[in-house]
């Protein structure tokens, strides 16, 4: 029964400051009544002060066995844990470091981990990750271009640890790493160091102390744990950092006396908290929570760490603050995707014009803004469903043809545009592109301007006048090789690596020029719609896109056997790929094609079909019912597949001769036979008998 | 069939891409009853965030019957020819190289644009991008018919 209350109080709606904590008083009993008067506001030592601020109160520790260490009364036992870890890894004996980082210790077993540090304030820390992608681009390739032979370095995995990302490689790999000390990254220098598994180097360094795990550093990481156990309420899952300058313990420590010191401690508190749990997904569940109130914030800046250490809270309490307009949250724009709960009353920012429209953007699940409901659950529910449900992407190849076209594409592209002209695009191909200026953005940093592309943009609402649309289009490889060129050098993600980036959709399409003239019926080949990002590098600085590029190829003499017909390239500010994430829907759709996988990138057929592009035997599931297809679409395809079978024509051919007759099969055989009587059909127009 | 200038290919295209641009995301808001008649009897694929629609009138009765309203601006498109020669499939069979004109040609348009649907203003407006072949209406009916049909359609929520 107490679970069940405490779970239910914990993940109850409704703000942290009106609910405030729940606690348990000294029999581990529930006191539900008490927090709205008290909560965010209690000092140290009032009246039914939470237990287990002290070691020795193990008095809730009998509570039901089956409970999560975290909850209810068993909060002091948990703690104690905690302390008693962090203490171990202070005192940095070997034995208690592998206890305390075991889970990771493992996974990167063989791999060197280093700390790569000072990126915090390059250019691209605005980034929506913080430039973390961009920086382990970075590492990668100036690890690579140190030497050119042997197999290509890698950033085995990495993570964000304070101001530093921790990055593992393989040992071989260490000289190479330890080289990029001091080069010159984003406009900043970065610091490239063996990694120090204790920590304590790093959290001195926050603090800026010098020396290894010195008697400070252990004294201020007990009192911040303290500090922390005092202010955090299990609970209600609440962590109340109100009123920190007037914290008697704080001010006892000497934190405000300095600004150095000042700007430095909450990340280390921030740090303190990550270091008392083992696992992030335990970490993450253990607040939901936070007030931030009374603090005389001018900017988050100070605090803006929180929103990496708990990235996933509902209820946030700013109120009481000098918070004067959206640039000084800035920092925040692209966290806290779950908020449910804001709290900015006495703020000067409460009363801007667009205050209310502006979180309410910011921050897409919000409900409760400075205690008035903005949103309800349903038009939360609402807003996340999409009109037309986001399906898996619909990639229906021909003998892996599109596939393995794309998967080349984008390599190619970045790395020799040469090569990739002149091995798919002939006399014939054209390619243009165009800027969308104003697409919504997925950050809300300012994009880099559009100076490479525009003069070569074809967006047809603005160039109207004909000799413009002439000039922008690119006819023939030679002339798309001359623009791209011209053209930024870019760097799309590994599309084998990070799928989810891409969302590539394909399909069959007929009617396309034969280049070979011999059918003026057309011959048939494949529409390909690519959506991705790319980071392209002007002057140093790099810049993360989105793009829209569709292409049509089809049978030609290009490698593969294949040509590029027409490349169509749309850019826009860098969007995410959230929009087609299938998981990202509320409802998962019970039509959602099961067998697809949930990536975007192509997957490859089951059993590919070894037919050249213009003469296509019959695909695997071609006329059989499958998700996503309609029942006319199977009727249709039976059709075909029973016209080509009758008549010997392509399935291309076959359609074409039904739909072109009101899919009568009676009226499409005769068509057929006048036009093969007439000679009207083109030999492409069969099946190839060998 | 005459062998047609660059200059009369970029006009004819790109004023059924500019057409299709003009009237039919309009349509989508304001005259759904009308979305059938944007497409082809048989169109190749239709594809709205990967689920399959089977044809136009399968369209128009989503967006009449499932839809709320929608808001879409297009900021940007473009489009290219596919085939200059397009066979167009009539009535009586392929028309015959003899009759082609410079309109018998299918053309590639890409739109980007916002989209935002119901009537809530605070919603935030989606990206989407949009792949569409053109193919020249084959009918021979002169009454009200459009030029230009969607052989193919791909809509994508980017945003």
């Amino acid at each position: 029964m107490k679970t069940m209350k405490s779970r239910r109080s914990g993940g109850d709606r409704g703000g942290i400051r009106k609910r405030g904590p729940t606690r348990t008083d000294r029999d581990g009993d529930m006191d539900m009544d008490g927090p709205g008067a008290r909560g965010g506001k209690r000092g140290r030592g009032g009246p039914g002060r939470p237990t287990g601020s002290g070691s020795g109160s193990g008095s809730g520790s009998g509570a039901g066995a089956g409970r999560p260490a975290r909850s209810g009364g068993d909060r002091p036992q948990a703690r104690d844990k905690t302390l008693e870890a962090i203490q171990k890894a202070i005192s940095n004996t070997r034995d208690s470091q592998i206890n305390l980082r075991q889970g990771k210790t493992n996974a990167a077993s063989n791999l060197e981990p280093f700390s790569v540090r000072g990126w915090k304030t390059s250019k691209v820390s605005s980034h929506r990750d913080g430039g973390v992608e961009n920086l382990v681009a970075f590492l990668e390739r100036r690890m690579n271009a140190s030497t050119k032979s042997g197999p290509r370095a890698r950033i085995t995995k990495s993570r964000v640890e304070g101001d530093s990302l921790v990055v593992f490689v393989r040992p071989d790999l260490a000289d190479r790493m330890l080289r990029l000390n001091d080069s010159l990254f984003a406009g900043v220098h970065l610091v490239v160091e063996p990694y120090d598994p204790s920590s304590s180097a790093t959290l001195d360094r926050e603090l800026g102390t010098t020396t290894g795990t010195s008697p400070s550093t252990a004294d201020t990481k007990s009192k911040m744990t303290m500090i922390l156990s005092k202010r955090y309420y299990p609970d209600t899952k609440l962590l109340d950092l109100s009123k920190l300058s007037s914290d008697p313990d704080l001010v006892a420590m000497g934190i405000f006396n300095q600004t150095s010191t000042e700007s430095k401690f909450f990340p280390a508190l921030m740090k303190v908290w990550e270091m008392g749990f083992t696992n992030t997904t335990q970490r993450r569940e253990a607040v939901e929570s936070v007030s931030l109130a009374h603090n005389q914030l001018t900017a988050i800046t100070a605090v803006t760490t929180l929103s990496q250490t708990f990235p996933d809270i509902k209820n946030l309490d700013l109120s009481h603050n000098n918070l004067k307009d959206y640039r000084s949250m800035n920092a925040w724009r692209w966290k806290f995707r779950n908020l449910e709960f804001l709290d900015l009353t006495e703020n000067p920012f409460s009363s801007e014009p667009n205050f209310k429209e502006t979180m309410m953007k910011w921050f897409p699940k919000l409900q409760t803004l400075n205690n008035v409901v903005v949103r309800t659950p349903e038009e939360i529910a609402a807003q996340k469903k999409t009109p037309i449900p986001v399906q898996a992407p619909h990639f229906q190849d021909d003998g892996q043809i599109a596939e393995n076209f794309i998967r080349a594409f984008f390599t190619r592209y970045d790395n020799n545009r040469d090569e990739l002209v002149k091995s798919v695009y002939d006399h014939q191909s054209e390619f243009t592109l165009n800027v969308n200026t104003s697409a919504p953005k997925a950050q809300q940093t300012e994009s880099a301007g559009w100076d490479p592309y525009i003069k070569k943009s074809r967006n047809l609402l603005k160039i109207s006048h004909l000799p413009a649309r002439m000039s922008r289009a690119y006819k023939g490889a030679e002339k798309i090789l001359e623009l791209w060129k011209g053209l930024p050098q870019t760097r799309h993600p590994d599309m084998t690596a990070r799928p989810e980036e891409y969302l590539i959709e394909c399909h069959p399409v007929p009617g396309l020029p034969d280049p070979t003239g011999q059918s003026p019926t057309g011959v048939g080949g494949l529409m390909i719609m690519t959506h991705g990002k790319f980071e392209e590098s002007v002057g140093g600085k790099i810049e993360t896109r989105s793009f829209d590029r569709t292409f049509v190829i089809g049978p030609g003499g290009g490698m593969g056997g294949i040509r590029v017909i027409n490349d169509i390239l749309c850019l826009r500010a860098y969007g995410g790929h959230e929009a087609w994430s299938p998981e990202n829907q509320a409802i998962p759709y019970a039509t959602a094609p099961a067998a697809v996988a949930p990536v975007a990138a192509p997957a490859p057929l089951a059993a590919p079909v070894p037919a050249p592009l213009a003469q296509p035997g019959i695909p695997q599931g071609y006329g059989a019912p499958a998700p996503g297809k309609t029942d006319a679409q199977v009727q249709q395809e039976q059709m075909v597949a029973q016209m080509s079978a009758k008549s010997g024509m392509t399935l291309q051919f076959s359609e074409m001769a039904l739909s072109g007759n009101g899919w009568n099969f009676d009226a499409a055989w005769k068509n057929f036979e006048e036009l093969k009587a007439s000679g009207n059909l083109p030999a492409t127009a069969f099946l190839s008998v060998a | 069939m005459a062998t047609a200038t660059d200059d009369t290919l970029t006009k004819v295209s790109t004023e059924a891409a500019t057409e299709l641009i003009n009237s039919f995301y309009p349509a989508l808001k304001n005259d759904r009853s009308s979305i059938a008649s944007f497409y082809l009897p048989t169109p190749t694929s239709i594809l709205f965030n990967g689920n399959t629609v089977a044809d136009g009138a399968a369209v128009q009765d989503i967006f009449l019957n499932q839809m709320p309203e929608a808001f879409y601006e297009v900021l940007s498109f473009d489009c290219q020819i596919i085939n200059r020669a397009y066979p167009t499939t009539t009535a009586t069979g392929i028309k015959p190289t003899s009759e082609m004109t410079v309109k018998d040609m299918s053309v590639l348009v890409m739109a980007s644009g916002n989209v935002r649907y119901g009537e809530n203003r605070d919603q935030p407006a989606r990206g989407f991008s949009e792949t569409f072949v053109l193919v020249p209406n084959p009918s021979s009916d002169r009454k009200r018919r459009r030029d230009w049909l969607i052989q193919s359609q791909n809509f994508r929520l980017v945003v």
